[in-house]
């Protein structure tokens, strides 16, 4: 394997170390660089890296719910087209109240992000606009896409099974049963019932 | 006298857009004053899913996240599994995925171009270019047995090897799909209906696109040539030659000459693969998908796909099911926080026009 230099990754995590000493980066491989802070760091970070540092694309924003340890993981992923190097920036919030800064200020399109995030996760936005209803409409349960939210428990208790399918019946069956209709031979050998 | 604005509800339905969204637009007369993008109608929880089910089964899922072009999601998420495992891939695997997109990427640019004229009234050219896409979609059922979702490129390689004589199908598609071009110019490009309904609509501002997420061939329409194929490249791409489309724009002209472009470009692509792609193995076995365990780590992990940056991040926590999932298509951006932008001040008959134009994709959104 070709021995890559990894001068400009190095330097971009040195130079945000420096700026932020609270900050911990390191270079992942080529063109790819991750550092962790505290939560109340992250704006200046992110303005930091897009003003000073040429990060002007939010290729994605992410969060990961780790239940065990009771905090959620915030993930921003930034593009350099100069320098063609991806910044990805990532802080622990906690699980309860969770709140975080709203950065629709800095990309306007991480707008749509926060609402998601604040849907399906119960993550607020403090000072954030958006519309409350973004993928789901009148859902006052849990946040779905928390790990303590059970689909199949909801799917139970919202929805009801169409007659003949309580018992996993095989559908053909069911259907020739009720209208007197022949399976045919090709369908037979897929059918549960031998 | 001024006149009194009125909501109307553009949509689920909308000509040439595959998939379901409602645009709220505020108009004066015909002039659209504000717009909001309201989604919902194609949620289907495909993130909650996949979390648990384990992840050879997540295939049969991700490729139904876009309808029009699924190849690019089932690379991306086989990406990231290898990425955060260490797998190798083989070569010929990398050869053969690389085919597998650059042919997706003409079929969705087909498929676009259908919905682009046909939102501008050009109903012959949909015609036309759907039935081209057939001839590749052929291809694909006899590659991998399904025309639509193929759930052919999974972890460690593709699922099969390329049939006995399908280089000369494909050979023979690429110079019958070349020769087409000239019609479809003739039909779309050199009509003065569509010249007059693209020039100057839709434009967005090239100093902001970058800011703004704007990715694919509306940015390079905007005169930034950007594309995560040269920028960081992934299987095989920085083996083959190709230039990207380039226009300066921004309008929803640009964007079609760049598509045009890059149709051609994708032909030629094709061609270099099919002449270069080494013998070897096309698959490095995994275990037991029922007990397959990833170790715990993450990727980030992006393809160019026919609509601009399609991004996949996952997350394993070293069990056999992901621990996240997270999908980001170029219409997340492109077809909320861009469209109501670029509506503003609009005609309402430009709505599907400029949507098209952006490659919007609403199940990509909703997942």
């Amino acid at each position: 394997m070709t021995d890559i230099s990894l001068e400009k990754e190095q330097k971009i995590a040195d130079e945000l170390e420096r700026t932020f000493p609270n900050l911990t980066a390191r270079v992942r491989r080529a063109r790819r660089v991750m550092a962790s802070l505290e939560k109340e760091l992250i704006p200046s970070v992110l303005v930091h890296a897009k003003d000073n540092l040429g990060f002007h694309h939010l290729s994605h924003m992410s969060v990961v719910d780790w239940i065990e340890d009771e905090h959620f993981e915030m993930v921003y992923t930034l593009w350099n087209h100069e320098k063609r190097v991806q910044l990805t920036i990532k802080t622990m919030i906690s699980r309860d109240n969770a709140t975080m800064a709203n950065i629709d200020t800095i990309w306007r399109q991480a707008n749509t992000y926060q609402r998601e995030m604040r849907e399906m996760f119960g993550i607020e936005f403090p000072g954030f606009v958006g519309e409350k209803d973004f993928l789901l409409e009148d859902w006052d349960e849990m946040p779905p896409m928390r790990r303590d939210f059970d689909t199949m428990e909801y799917a139970n208790k919202t929805y009801f099974s169409r007659p003949g399918r309580e018992d996993a019946q095989d559908v053909r069956d069911t259907i020739s049963k009720r209208n007197g209709e022949e399976v045919p031979d090709f369908a037979k050998k897929y059918s549960r019932e031998k | 006298m001024r006149e009194k604005a009125t909501t109307l509800y553009l949509g689920p339905q909308h000509p040439g857009i595959t998939g379901n969204m409602m645009v709220k637009l505020k108009v004066e007369g015909d002039t659209i004053q504000s717009a909001s993008t309201h989604v919902g109608y194609l949620h289907r929880g495909f993130e909650k899913l996949m979390e648990r089910r384990n992840w050879l089964q997540s295939f049969t899922i991700l490729c139904r996240i876009c309808v029009p072009e699924p190849d690019p999601n089932e690379e991306n998420f086989a990406r990231a599994v290898e990425s955060i495992e260490g797998r190798e891939v083989p070569e010929r695997a990398k050869w053969i995925r690389a085919m597998v997109l650059e042919l997706a990427r003409i079929g969705t640019y087909l498929l676009w171009f259908a919905g682009q004229s046909g939102s501008a009234g050009l109903y012959t050219m949909g015609q036309w270019s759907i039935g081209d896409r057939d001839y590749i979609l052929d291809l694909f059922e006899e590659l991998t047995g399904g025309r639509i979702y193929h759930m052919y490129i999974w972890p460690g390689g593709v699922r099969r090897d390329l049939p006995k004589g399908f280089k000369d199908k494909v050979l023979q598609t690429m110079d019958y799909l070349e020769k087409r071009l000239v019609q479809y110019d003739k039909l779309m490009f050199d009509n003065t209906i569509f010249q007059k309904r693209a020039k100057g609509i839709g434009w967005i501002d090239p100093a902001k696109a970058i800011e703004w997420g704007v990715v694919g061939a509306p940015l390079r329409a905007a005169g930034i040539a950007s594309d995560v194929r040269k920028d960081d490249p992934y299987e095989i791409y920085d083996k083959l030659d190709f230039e990207l489309g380039h226009a300066t724009t921004s309008d929803v002209w640009g964007r079609s000459q760049v598509r045009r472009f890059e149709i051609e470009q994708s032909i030629n692509m094709v061609r270099q693969i099919m002449d270069k792609m080494p013998e070897g193995e096309y698959y490095n076995r995994i275990p037991n998908p029922m007990k397959w365990e990833v170790p715990p780590g993450e990727a980030y992990v992006k393809t160019e796909s026919a609509r601009g940056e399609f991004g996949f991040y996952v997350v394993s926590d070293g069990s056999n099911k992901p621990r996240r999932v997270h999908v980001k298509g170029p219409a997340y951006v492109h077809a909320v926080t861009l469209l109501e932008d670029l509506l503003k001040g609009a005609n309402i008959s430009d709505v599907s026009f400029i949507m098209n134009s952006l490659g919007t994709c609403p199940p990509e959104i909703e997942r």
